[in-house]
């Protein structure tokens, strides 16, 4: 599909908006003015909406064990050769295309919500009750640890999901070219959410995932199971990012090992944005930094993006520390 | 092992060579020690060894700076890669554009660096330290995107072509040279990096890595402490960037990558958070490993990944862990007798109090006199959602007496003494002290303007001695520059004495001399009270405020506290004190205040309080607070 792709010398400097931008190129042609505008709105949202799933995992994470596991945008990309491997080395994609899509969703969320309890169980929780300095420098150590197992295991270099899995038509609203993949991965990102919230809100194992977030003593004092609970918050993130990661897989169709680290720190931007621990912000962060990265790329240029975004957490920290959305997590003195 | 090869001449000349270093002051051991690898090193002659140890020096400059801002000051920085990159790019460019000589390019490099480091702490440091580590992530990635987009830096392709350095007319241009420099600005970092850790600095760093609240609550400024630190961490790493481009010759923004930023902090974790040495051997292990592990040069990454976790979950102090100098109180200090510490605080105090009471008058303030309103709060409300801890509660209390506020629990006491002490801003009314309002202060600025506190619940810095805590309460007194502290100079020093000796008297004041040089956590709970009454005494205050000082205390210790608040007022100090147990608070009190509810119901003489039939029905008409009330506090 996209042809042509420079990823810099510096392994982390991938840049996930490579063929966004080619995409935006594309919409370039022809187009001006509100058109243009809401070519790039259709763009941000569906971006918007991977890192809004990313951004939720951070979230639920953090408001139960107060850690940002910066191994969340990893564990995306684990999701993406997960679901890479099933669908090429494991020539799913032969088989009728809901089928080998299901499967290419489900196990890689599985496989990544063990690799999750892994790290979880053997890192973490020994640190529990350690300094947050030394949890934080693990998380990170978790993330150099995927990134580098991963190339380990599936190498170097870029690897390309099926291109001609998907259909790649679509239809146009007015002036505005919506392809059938965008709504559809909208869709999913948009049950997955949906599934999550009333799960949360409508349980009771979601009431006592709220319950931990305000206060773990108590929370056991009332028969919660801490651990368990932990535990669930751990493998709903990883669910989340696998199947951000095989979405992201399906629309840029492009991944690399490294993919993770953009993508985690852009989904952390927008759950700060949205307000550490709140679930609904946590999805709106993530659509407003998808729509800022599109029209940055639109309208300035994709190369300033990233700036874009990490000005903007900036601003939001200092001038709103708890998010647009507020944040909904206990004050610890 | 050692003292068992003992007879061994080579091991006994080792000991006794040890035991000698150990005596020397730092400065010399570390030029000694310094002076000896590189010697070794040079005489060596392999140019590939020097290189690897040029780098060594790189990467060990970088960590010393990182570990003040990690170390020290206990904030994960994950962008420090970026104050490398400006350093590097401001010499680089002065260099190649205004043909500027290496040397001189240097303090400008320090200089941007700090100021950027200035420009992004003071907003964000007052975050948490985990949104922090993310705010320097995407600092150091915005640093390097803007240089690979900015033309006249060489967009990608950086800047070439960087001259050899020139030091009165010699060119540096060989390894061993960069070596040279690589361990001269090395020692130099450690020597500040070390004079900086036994300052007051490094103390007010401790107690703000311990309880960043109760370091603030006694005078300690924590926000302009951290900043210090950040700042001070972003100018080496300047200096190191600046260093790394004219040895390198060419930089491009591939150079100053988060993973940069991630090698440094392993060379921290690795060696041991904060500790001097362990940055040396840091620097070794991520510089040499891939050297000498050559078929795994590839992976290192997946190894440093491994050993960053493996450090955290087995060996979290770090190889060569920073060794917390065993305290000597006092040490070197003449002994005083104990009559005379009464009159010398005494004394001391006075010449204080007048020397302030002097510097408000000439200020153009009154200055309020024995009798006179020295705390006036007016009209206070403060609210929690829907519950109005304090209603609308106005009360002054006077120069020179002791000021009891009494109520049962939930009154809104302890809500009342956080917004006098700045740690909440009362959503109403005023509050004025020495007639200046101090509404919207900053708790240290409060402490500094004369009003000491304790704590309901013990906020002692744990991990320090007796005597270093009420050292961190003679925070404010301190007359120090930071300069000073960093060159270790003479007055530094009698500053330091100084703080040392009344510390030991404030610890006299309060009977627990004996114990100075213990834990503070090794105490008995009424000897920690103690300890923050002494620790709040000893920013000389014109006002104490105590939160439940005899909570805990048995009858005898209770006894004891009567005669040091007593002591404290005869020194001219004003108490207001808050407490539940009534025959001490009747016994002590020249007047007191009942909160109920938030709202003040009775104030007044200790006998009209007994008799006040409001204060009696809050307290014994509905007797199930009070049985209540009796076993919480018990």
């Amino acid at each position: 599909m996209e042809a042509t792709c420079t990823i810099p010398a510096s392994g982390h400097g991938l840049s996930l908006g490579w063929s966004h931008k080619h995409r935006i190129a594309e919409a370039k042609g022809g187009k001006k003015g509100m058109g243009e505008f809401l070519q790039y709105t259709v763009i941000g949202l569906t971006v918007g909406s991977f890192y809004a799933l990313v951004a939720l995992g951070y979230t639920i994470v953090y408001g139960i064990i107060r850690l940002i596991n910066f191994a969340q945008g990893d564990l995306s990309m684990v999701g993406a050769f997960l679901g890479w491997t099933l669908l090429v080395s494991f020539g799913l994609d032969r088989l009728p295309l809901y089928l080998a899509l299901i499967i290419a969703f489900v196990v890689p969320m599985l496989g990544t919500a063990v690799v999750n309890l892994g790290i979880l169980q053997f890192a973490y929780k020994p640190l529990l009750k350690r300094s947050l300095l030394a949890i934080l420098i693990t998380a990170l150590g978790m993330s150099l640890l995927l990134q580098n197992t991963a190339e380990l295991i599936w190498g170097p270099r870029i690897e390309a999901y099926p291109p001609n899995l998907l259909p790649s038509t679509g239809f146009f609203m007015g002036p505005v070219h919506v392809t059938y993949v965008q709504i559809a991965l909208a869709f999913v990102s948009l049950l997955l959410m949906g599934a999550m919230v009333l799960f949360i809100q409508g349980t009771t194992v979601g009431t006592a995932m709220r319950a931990l977030a305000v206060d773990h003593d108590a929370a056991r004092l009332m028969g919660i199971n801490v651990d368990g609970v932990i535990r669930l918050a751990f493998v709903l993130g990883a669910m989340l990012a696998a199947a951000s990661g095989v979405m992201l897989g399906l629309y840029y169709v492009q991944i690399q090992f490294t993919l993770g680290f953009l993508l985690g720190l852009r989904a952390f931007t927008a759950a700060v944005i949205g307000g550490i621990g709140n679930i609904p912000g946590a999805m709106a962060g993530g659509m407003l930094i998808g729509l800022l990265e599109s029209y940055t790329t639109g309208y300035l240029s994709g190369k300033w993006k990233d700036v874009i975004v990490f000005g903007v957490l900036i601003t939001v920290l200092i001038v709103k520390p708890t998010g647009l959305f507020g944040e909904r997590v206990a004050e610890r003195m | 092992m050692i003292d068992r090869l003992a007879n061994h001449r080579v091991a006994r000349t080792y000991v006794a060579t040890r035991d000698q270093l150990a005596r020397l002051p730092f400065w010399v051991r570390v030029i000694v020690i310094l002076g000896a690898v590189g010697g070794s090193v040079l005489a060596n002659g392999d140019d590939y060894v020097t290189a690897v140890g040029v780098s060594v020096a790189t990467y060990a400059m970088l960590g010393l700076g990182l570990n003040i801002v990690v170390g020290y000051a206990g904030l994960l920085d994950l962008g420090y890669a970026a104050f490398f990159a400006i350093g590097a790019y401001t010499s680089a460019l002065l260099m190649t554009q205004a043909h500027w000589n290496f040397f001189a390019t240097l303090p400008l490099a320090v200089l941007f660096t700090g100021t950027a480091g200035a420009i992004l702490g003071y907003p964000t440091l007052r975050l948490r330290s985990d949104y922090l580590a993310i705010v320097t992530l995407g600092f150091g990635e915005m640093t390097r995107i803007t240089f690979n987009n900015w033309d006249y830096a060489g967009g990608p392709n950086g800047i070439l072509q960087i001259p050899w350095p020139n030091f009165f007319g010699y060119e540096l241009n060989t390894q061993g040279d960069f070596f040279i420099v690589g361990l001269a600005l090395l020692a130099v970092a450690m020597i500040f990096a070390q004079n900086l850790d036994h300052s007051r600095l490094g103390r007010g760093w401790v107690a703000i890595r311990e309880d960043e609240f109760a370091a603030e609550s006694v005078g300690v400024p924590s926000l302009r402490l951290k900043l210090f630190a950040y700042v001070m961490g972003g100018m080496w790493g300047g200096l190191a960037g600046a260093f790394f481009a004219t040895r390198i010759g060419a930089i491009d923004p591939t150079s100053f990558t988060f993973q940069l930023s991630v090698l440094v902090l392993i060379v921290i974790v690795l060696g041991g958070i904060g500790s001097l040495p362990g940055v040396i051997v840091g620097a070794l292990v991520v510089v040499a490993m891939p050297e000498v592990l050559r078929e795994f040069a590839d992976r290192r990454l997946l190894i440093f990944a491994v050993l960053l976790i493996g450090m955290m979950l087995v060996r979290p102090q770090g190889l060569w862990p920073r060794i917390r100098r065993k305290p000597k109180p006092f040490y070197g200090l003449e002994e005083e007798e104990s009559e005379d510490v009464a009159d010398k605080i005494l004394r001391e105090h006075q010449v204080q109090m007048e020397e302030r009471d002097r510097r408000h008058a000439a200020a153009g303030r009154q200055v309020p006199q024995r009798g006179e309103a020295l705390l006036e709060v007016e009209g206070v409300v403060q609210q929690f959602g829907g519950l109005r801890a304090v209603d609308n509660v106005t009360f002054e209390v006077y120069r020179g007496e002791i000021f009891s506020i009494i109520g049962p629990n939930g009154g809104g006491k302890t809500t009342l003494f956080n917004c006098i002490t700045g740690v909440q801003k009362p959503k109403r009314g005023k509050i004025r002290f020495d007639g200046r309002s101090v509404v919207g202060l900053r708790p240290h600025v409060i402490v500094s303007r004369g009003i000491g506190r304790t704590f309901q619940g013990i906020r002692l810095f744990k991990q320090m001695a007796v005597f270093e805590n009420v050292m961190v309460g003679l925070y404010p007194r301190h007359r120090t520059m930071t300069w000073q502290a960093m060159l270790h100079t003479p007055g530094e020093r009698n500053d330091e004495v100084r703080t040392l000796q009344e510390s030991r008297r404030w610890l006299g004041f309060v009977g627990l001399e004996s114990v100075a040089g213990r834990l503070a956590t090794e105490l008995s709970y009424a000897d920690q009270r103690r300890v923050e009454i002494a620790r709040a005494l000893a920013a000389h205050p014109h006002l104490v405020l105590f939160d439940e000082p005899a909570a805990g205390m048995n009858p005898t210790e209770k006894l004891e506290l009567v005669g040091i608040i007593r002591k404290i007022r005869d020194l001219g100090i004003t108490v207001v004190l808050i407490d539940h147990d009534m025959s001490l608070v009747m016994r002590v009190s020249d007047r007191i205040a009942v909160l109920d509810h938030g709202v003040l119901i009775a104030i007044g003489k200790p006998a009209e309080i007994q008799q006040n039939p409001l204060v009696i029905e809050a307290y014994l008409g509905r007797e199930e607070d009070l049985v209540e009330e009796q076993a919480e506090g018990a």
